[in-house]
């Protein structure tokens, strides 16, 4: 589902965010990326979907090389890939049925399948009764299940979750692990990325470790 | 539950350019509705700005209808020394009407002449006692094309009035005509350059609020792109509210000038002191008025497509 051959990556003037990462996920595995704060994270997530563009190597997401893929072709790529955000990323004007939607939106669909759609995900991670409010007036642990909510809502190929346990209590972690894992039971390709070692150790899943932009350790646990 | 299962693809909502293009209308609606506090400071700054054009041009339409009234006097006189028969008038005039720049030629015989000169003399007839009007000069009045009124197209007319030898003598006041045409080179000097800052400062000020507006949207645009929307998908409910706050800013402003001018300028004497033939603003002749509502609408749309390049990263 993803690999990676040789894929460098620096930004202007710094030191390599990443050097010579090759690896491969299968078709519905799920992985833990780790390593501390600067390992290369966060910028390995953001090459698969495209957010940046490697300085060398290839990467191939679902069989397209996406180091190679025109501008135009992008947002076909993020439609297969739900992407979970440290930080959210929710709209503060919008109500999270509308927050929800924005995905299916984009699809084109109509508004009444939107509806039905994003009632039965918000059910499944037991929002269903803050449907009609803002992201503000929710906990941490809800925004989070929300911006979950959003990524998983087209059934994506693929996840990627940046932290998304950071900031949240230990009932709040557990239960966005838990939306995870019911993603990947139904065939989503899962990958989380955290410094989170508790985390990984209860889940018992494939683990990549990451040091100055390189890969240290590579270890399926499950 | 497999994903082919529960994710069965529903059908598109409103297939089709049409159904697309109502789609982003209603999302634009559904933005601004969003982004209500936004858009009302949005709509005002463009009002405002367009206020402060549409007064300019309404203070330029009734300039340029009283000087239009002054140019009317822009008027060549053709005198001969006897008394023309009405055959070798027709054939004068008809001479005269091939010149370029002539508009109309009226015949003022020596009876109208001395009409004409008593009653300017009103209060005062005695004056004319023993005046008949064998001592005054039958003539032609001679009306110009408004293209002709100014003093380099009068002198080479008269050049060419002066070729006709049945024309004794032609007047056509040289040095009001001077001065005229001085003023209106000065008046639309004044009226481009006035009118070409104002012009200005209307883009500026409306392209930076709707910059302003897509700029607090950031976040918005940044996560249309990363859920998958396409660089059209995101752009055009933004363009569309563009159009809408450009529109709606020009729609207000005409709105207040409507009132302003109902209340204080329909009956302005402002102008009678200039030209006592002109009495009370006119209002904006209805070009203008959709010429500026486009301007507004077209604003909108540009300063949106210019935001929002800088702003869409996919």
């Amino acid at each position: 589902m993803i690999q990676l051959h040789n894929v460098h990556m620096s930004y202007q003037r710094d030191a390599s965010a990443l050097s010579g990462v090759t690896t491969k996920i299968s078709k519905g595995e799920f992985v833990f990326l780790t390593g501390v704060s600067g390992a290369g994270k966060s910028t390995l997530m953001k090459l698969l979907y495209a957010a940046l563009r490697p300085t060398s190597g290839q990467i191939i997401v679902d069989g397209v090389n996406i180091t190679k893929l025109p501008s135009s072709q992008i947002p076909h790529l993020r439609r297969k890939v739900g992407v979970v955000f440290q930080d959210f990323k929710l709209l503060p004007n919008r109500t999270v049925l509308e927050n929800v939607a924005i995905t299916l939106e984009v699809l084109g669909w109509s508004r009444k399948d939107i509806n039905k759609r994003v009632y039965h995900l918000l059910k499944q991670v037991g929002l269903e009764h803050k449907i009609n409010s803002t992201p503000l007036r929710l906990s941490g642990g809800e925004q989070q299940r929300v911006a979950m909510a959003r990524a998983l809502v087209n059934e994506p190929k693929i996840i990627l979750a940046d932290e998304p346990t950071g900031n949240l209590d230990e009932t709040s972690k557990d239960q966005a692990m838990d939306i995870l894992k019911e993603a990947n039971i139904r065939g989503s390709t899962v990958v989380v990325a955290t410094h989170d070692r508790r985390l990984i150790e209860s889940c018992h899943k494939r683990i990549i470790a990451l040091d100055k932009g390189r890969i240290v350790e590579d270890a399926d646990v499950s | 539950m497999s994903r082919d299962k529960t994710l069965k693809r529903p059908k598109m909502a409103r297939e089709g350019i049409w159904g697309r293009f109502c789609y982003f209308s209603e999302r634009a609606f559904l933005n601004i509705r969003q982004n209500i506090l936004v858009n009302v400071l949005t709509v005002a700054t463009i009002a405002i700005a367009f206020l402060i054009l549409s007064l300019f041009l309404l203070l330029y339409v009734n300039l340029e209808r009283v000087t239009e009234n002054w140019s009317d006097r822009v008027q060549v006189a053709a005198y001969f020394d006897r008394e023309l028969t009405k055959d070798e008038i027709a054939s004068l005039t008809g001479k005269i009407r091939k010149i370029e720049g002539t508009s109309d030629v009226v015949y003022v015989s020596r009876e109208e002449a001395l009409k004409r000169f008593s009653s300017r003399l009103k209060g005062q007839e005695a004056l004319l006692d023993g005046v008949t009007p064998a001592i005054l000069p039958s003539s032609l009045e001679i009306h110009l094309k408004k293209a002709f009124r100014n003093s380099d197209s009068v002198s080479s007319y008269v050049s060419s009035l002066r070729k006709i030898p049945e024309l004794t003598e032609v007047q056509y006041g040289e040095e009001w005509v001077k001065r005229f045409s001085d003023f209106m080179s000065l008046l639309r000097l004044a009226g481009t350059l006035v009118g070409g800052f104002l012009v200005l400062a209307v883009v500026f000020i409306v392209a930076n609020t709707i910059k302003l507006t897509i700029f607090s949207r950031k976040d918005e645009l940044e996560l249309m792109g990363l859920v998958g929307a396409s660089r059209f998908f995101i752009k055009a409910p933004f363009l569309i509210e563009g159009v809408i706050q450009g529109f709606s800013g020009v729609c207000l402003a005409l709105l207040i000038l409507t009132g302003v001018y109902a209340l204080f300028l329909h009956n302005s004497d402002m102008l009678s002191s200039f030209n006592t033939a002109v009495s009370g603003l006119v209002f904006l002749p209805s070009p203008y008025l959709a010429i500026l509502l486009a301007c507004g609408a077209m604003l909108g749309f540009l300063g949106s497509l210019a935001s929002l390049k800088r702003f869409i990263s996919i």
